[in-house]
This record gives structure tokens, sequence and C-alpha cells, in this order.
């Protein structure tokens, strides 16, 4: 099981509930490589425990929620639902490299207490290790726990500033101020696909490229 | 016979294809290491581009702890690990300008003076294969096998150490490495191998250079 060391910072005081969705529990990854008929990745709840401890370091205080769980039985200043949006990889056959690489894509959506979207910010990740051994199965693994760390520490760094999430502890949005598009915590996936006006977009390999609020 | 054939092996063994190397270092400030204080070798962001082998870090975290006149190396990953997040390849400062503005991040001088490490080293650089010719044909049946022709290959093995003083927040300097290594492999019936250890010797370089800068 992949961790995330304890970070240096200091906590950002806010209670949140953390809603995971059902792929995070056991998380397979397949790909059509060229020269291999497929490269499957399995990353089982690494999702899963890898958000549950990155938001018990950042926060005062976290629960956890199945993607059943009715939100409306608990106690928080704000819901977070992370997704993931997209998820490759590269191998040393297809870059004629010695390096194992992985992008991954999240999506973090964050509630109010009463179920408005506050925020929904993409945060794209990097990992990138060298090969060793014969299958390179470990290689591309730790690739994946280098982006995963690579995620941890933008969501870290950009946070605070980019969803505003510290201001929900003074309690719910003003429904006046709010998107008129904004979504609404449980809603379905389906109703999920446009993103508000509000939505803020961080695509970055390397460095923020674009933060639009 | 035994005694020829361990004599042959050997002979083969301590052959070794060419390497030229040229190693300099560029002084900026006084250095020294005291007592207790240590160094931690760091890879430069591969989000920047940085190709820095692994196991070329290990090889010189091992050759400036090894000998007599060994120093204090903290391992790369705990120093990593302690300062999460704030030197992950997205994170790392660019240069010395960050490091008070780092330093001042919760928790950061605790964890580099618990640590004690005094000096960042930075590498930068790879080994490449940079050119190759020859050929060479093996076959075999049910007598028995064999190899022949001629085969080469040239290694450029360049790296760079760029040393920072946490005392000051500023760079004490640089050292260089740049090595380069033709390996040869003959073969008649039997291939034998010239292998030039070019990252090796980059490694051994490099490492004798940087402790020296250092300690001075």
């Amino acid at each position: 099981m992949p961790t995330i060391p304890e970070p240096r910072l200091e906590k950002i005081p806010v209670d949140v509930a953390v809603r995971m969705p059902a792929n995070f529990q056991e998380f397979v990854h397949t790909e059509d490589v060229l020269g291999k008929s497929k490269q499957t990745i399995h990353l089982g709840s690494s999702n899963a425990n890898f958000f549950r401890q990155l938001f018990g370091y950042m926060f005062d205080s976290v629960v956890v929620l199945g993607p059943d769980d009715d939100a409306r039985d608990y106690q928080f200043d704000a819901l977070i639902e992370p997704s993931i949006e997209g998820f490759e990889f590269s191998t040393p056959n297809q870059t004629q490299s010695q390096d194992y690489s992985v992008w991954i894509r999240y999506r973090l959506n964050v509630f109010d207490r009463v179920g408005t979207r506050a925020s929904s910010w993409t945060v794209s990740a990097y990992g990138k290790s060298q090969k060793e051994g014969i299958t390179g199965g470990d290689s591309l693994r730790r690739a994946a726990v280098l982006a995963m760390r690579d995620a941890a520490a933008l969501i870290i760094m950009q946070m605070d500033n980019v969803s505003k999430i510290r201001q929900l502890a003074d309690g719910p949005l003003d429904p006046a101020a709010a998107e008129p598009e904004t979504q609404v915590a449980g809603a379905s996936p389906q109703d999920d696909d446009e993103a508000p006006a509000s939505v803020i977009g961080v695509f970055a390999i390397g460095g923020i490229d674009d933060v639009a609020q | 016979m035994l005694r020829s054939s361990v004599v042959t092996i050997l002979a083969v063994l301590a052959l070794g294809g060419c390497v030229t190397s040229h190693v300099e270092d560029a002084r900026e400030t006084v250095t020294g290491l005291k007592e207790g204080e240590s160094v931690v070798i760091m890879a430069k962001s591969y989000h920047a581009g940085n190709e820095t082998e692994s196991d070329y870090i290990t090889c010189v975290e091992k050759a400036l702890r090894g000998g007599s006149k060994g120093i204090n190396v903290v391992p790369h990953q705990r120093f990593v690990d302690e300062l999460f997040p704030w030197f992950e390849p997205r994170t790392v400062p660019a240069d010395t300008k960050g490091l008070p503005i780092l330093m001042d991040r919760p928790g950061v001088k605790q964890a580099v003076a618990k640590l004690g490490v005094r000096y960042i080293v930075w590498l930068d650089g790879d080994t490449e294969r940079v050119a190759e010719g020859g050929s060479l044909s093996c076959a075999a049946g049910p007598g028995g096998g064999g190899c022949f022709g001629f085969a080469w290959w040239q290694n450029d093995a360049d790296y760079e150490a760029t040393v920072w003083d946490l005392d000051d927040f500023e760079s004490a300097g640089s050292v260089t490495a740049d090595v380069s290594g033709t390996s040869f492999l003959p073969a008649l019936v039997v291939p034998i191998p010239l292998i030039a250890r070019t990252q090796t010797k980059a490694c051994k370089g490099l490492a004798n250079q940087l402790r020296s800068f250092i300690v001075q």
C-alpha cells in the first residue's frame, strides 16, 4: 500500500467529508501497448488510501463517506469528491527510453455543507521511474506512486487558494453569489458533465499553466 | 589447465575499454564541514527534463561516504520524505533565492537541522550511448557454437553537481565530470568483452572532487 509521508504544513481549520468513488477501492487500468497485446496496472485501493491520508494531514478533521452514503447524515463544513478523469502511462518501448511514465488527472469537486458546489478543480500529475527488472511492473507501479505524490504536492500547495475551502468553515455559500449552473452534491454523474463558469482548471506537468476563475 | 584458465579469465577481467575523463570544479564561496554536519545528494527535477539515473545518485552517495575520508551523507529519499512536499520534482526550489522562503515554511528548518544537512548537492546530467559500430554474429549447432566479429560502442557521461550551502542560502559552486568511454567486443569463437565503465568512472571522479570541494 503506497503511503505519502507526513507533510510539513499547517492544517486548514475546516472539517471535511470525503466521498470516495467506487473505483477508488479497486482501480485497474489497461492499455494497448505497441509490441504487447495489453499492459495492465493494478492500483487496488491506493487512490482511496492516498486521499484519506492526504486530507487527514491537511484538514482539522476528515470523515470518509462511501459512494452510497447520504452526506446529510454527517456533520462537516465542506464535502470533497475526488475522481479520476484520466489515467495514461508510457513504457520504455513506446518512448525509446529507460523510463516508465504515468499521468493521472484527478478532479476535485468541493461542496459546502448544504450541497452547493464551491469549486471544481482538475489536478494533472506526472510520475516517472526508470526501468528496473525484466518485466518493469514494479517500475510502472513506482511511476504511479510518484504521480500520486506529485498530485499531493500540487493539492497541498494550491488547494486553499484555488478552492477557497477555508471560507466554508464560516458557513455555506450565499446562494445568490453561487453560479446558477452550480451542481449539487450527490447529483448523478450525468448531471455533472458540464462544468460551471466558476470551474478552475489547473493543467500542469511541471507547473501550473492555467488558472482561470 | 585449470590454472591457465583462471589466469586467462582474470586477465580478461582486468582489461577494459578506453576511458578519458575530465573533472573540474568552480568555487564561488568558502566551504567546510563541521562535526555532525551532512550533505544530501539530489537529482534535479525530471519536470525540468533532467534524466540523472537513480543508480548514479546512489553511487555518488556511497562514494562520498566510503573510505577513511568519508563524509556524512543523508540518503536522498529520507531527506525528500522528511521535507515532503517541498522537495518533490514539482516543488523543488529552482535556485537559492527560494531557500529563505522554503526555510520559513512550517517545520522545514527544524527537519533540516534534525538531519544535520549543511549542503544540498544537485546532480544534473546522464550517461548516453553516442556511437556504436562493427558487427558480431553467433551460431550454435549440435557440435558446439561460437561467435565471430567485432563490435564497439562509445558512452559519454556528463554530470554537473551544484552545491548549495544551507547556512548562507547561497550557491557554493559546482563540480563537473565529463567522461567518455569506448567498449570493445572482439569475438573469435569466444567473445571477449572489454567494457569501459564510463558511468562508474564519472561517479568516482565526481565524488572525489566533490568531497575535496566540500571539505577543502
